[in-house]
């Protein structure tokens, strides 16, 4: 783009008295650049991204800061260290929340996010990892943070990214033999017809594989 | 009618269990999302259900003969709903409460049955999101209606070996040769 980017607004921002930020995308790298007056001292902490680029080196892979929040992306294999040390070494000991993000890009397309929690300091560290489709394999952190338990497992039953070390790695909330994982953005939101059988109508019968066989273009069976 | 001389009164058998079973209905609790809350309503003071005689929840399925199903069901879940309802005795009746169980809802998405009517009988539908008490309310009396309207025991009695029975517009022996046909099956 010839012209420079310039951050969009709400045309009706200069009366409201709480501004309203949103961040499309073309507009976004005039955004990175802003402060967020909304923001909180708690997520914007350059010593502890410092001293973590200073002792992992070359496995962080990035820091971005956006809206005053600190986001470490670091190499898949080194998160269990990363992990580790910060709740060992500088107070971090609770994982508040894991999930997983599918971005839909040729590499690297999904990414997990570690949100962690300095009790002590009330200080708030979110950290990426990113995998490629081919192998969606991230080292578990549950023998750090055991409350990954079933984050990685609802991760895993969702976006299908493996973890590996996890205890017990199997389906959250799907049953046990569907085969797909639905968070995928390929997945369809309606799902798929004949994955998940129904309970029989009449006791013996069997399973109604498709409630609707004639939206989906087939004939009922009797 | 009953007096203090000794009185009788004489009805017919089906007039005096479908007045028993209408109004002792045991509803079974089939509590799955936020219709739940509304459900407890339905059967606590302030709305009474116990008027109607259903205010015993049974959670054994074997002493329930009302479902309650209240909430989105998942996939998943449709087949221990499914197995909870054959597990109740007959005769039973089923309330879908609430746009999710009924249709599905606003969960039009892979993991949510479409409706419950899709795997299991539905006497009553609900609409709501949630449905007020008083429509649960109203759901329970057109069940209590349906109930009164019943043939609960000759129609058994003349399923073992009446003479002669309807069938599919035929008068059938109890040998089950066809005698006559009077009418179109419906």
């Amino acid at each position: 783009m010839s012209q420079e980017a310039q951050p969009m607004t709400d045309p009706g921002q200069e009366k409201q008295t709480l501004k309203f930020y949103f961040t499309p995308r073309q507009a976004l790298a005039g955004e990175l650049d802003q402060k967020n007056p909304h923001a909180k001292d708690s997520t914007f902490q350059p010593e502890v991204v410092e001293a973590l680029g200073e002792r992992f080196g070359d496995t962080i892979t990035g820091v971005t800061e956006y809206a005053s929040e600190h986001t470490v992306f670091v190499e898949k294999s080194a998160i269990v260290d990363v992990c580790r040390h910060l709740k060992e070494e500088m107070g971090y000991t609770y994982l508040s929340e894991m999930g997983t993000i599918d971005r839909f890009t040729e590499e690297d397309r999904f990414e997990v996010y570690y949100s962690l929690v300095n009790m002590q300091t009330q200080k708030r560290l979110r950290i990426k990892v990113r995998v490629d489709e081919e192998d969606p394999v991230v080292p578990s952190v549950v023998g750090v943070f055991r409350s990954a338990n079933w984050h990685e497992r609802e991760a895993w039953d969702m976006m299908g990214i493996r973890f590996e070390g996890h205890p017990d790695l199997r389906r959250m909330f799907m049953p046990e033999d569907f085969e797909y994982h639905p968070a995928r953005k390929e997945f369809p939101t309606l799902g798929i017809p004949g994955s998940l059988p129904l309970p029989p109508l009449v006791s013996d019968g069997k399973l109604t594989l498709d409630p609707f066989p004639r939206a989906h273009g087939e004939l009922p069976e009797d | 009618m009953l007096n203090n001389e000794g009185g009788f009164l004489t009805t017919s058998v089906d007039a005096v269990v479908n007045w028993a079973r209408s109004n002792s209905l045991m509803p079974m609790p089939m509590g799955l999302a936020c219709c739940a809350i509304e459900m407890m309503g339905f059967a606590g003071p302030k709305y009474d259900v116990a008027r109607f005689g259903s205010e015993a929840m049974r959670f054994s399925p074997r002493q329930a003969d009302l479902m309650i199903v209240a909430g989105w069901c998942s996939y998943k879940m449709a087949h221990a709903v499914r197995r909870v309802w054959d597990q109740m005795a007959d005769p039973k009746w089923c309330i879908a409460m609430g746009a999710c169980a009924s249709t599905g809802g606003m969960h039009r998405c892979y993991g949510v049955v479409q409706g419950i009517d899709n795997f299991m009988p539905v006497d009553v539908y609900v609409p709501g999101c949630p449905p007020r008490p008083e429509a649960v309310i109203h759901a329970l009396m057109d069940i209590q209606e349906k109930i009164r309207n019943e043939y609960s025991v000759t129609m058994d009695e003349r399923e073992k070996g009446a003479p002669m029975r309807l069938e599919h517009g035929d008068i059938v022996s109890a040998s089950g040769d066809v005698i006559r046909h009077v009418a179109e099956a419906h």
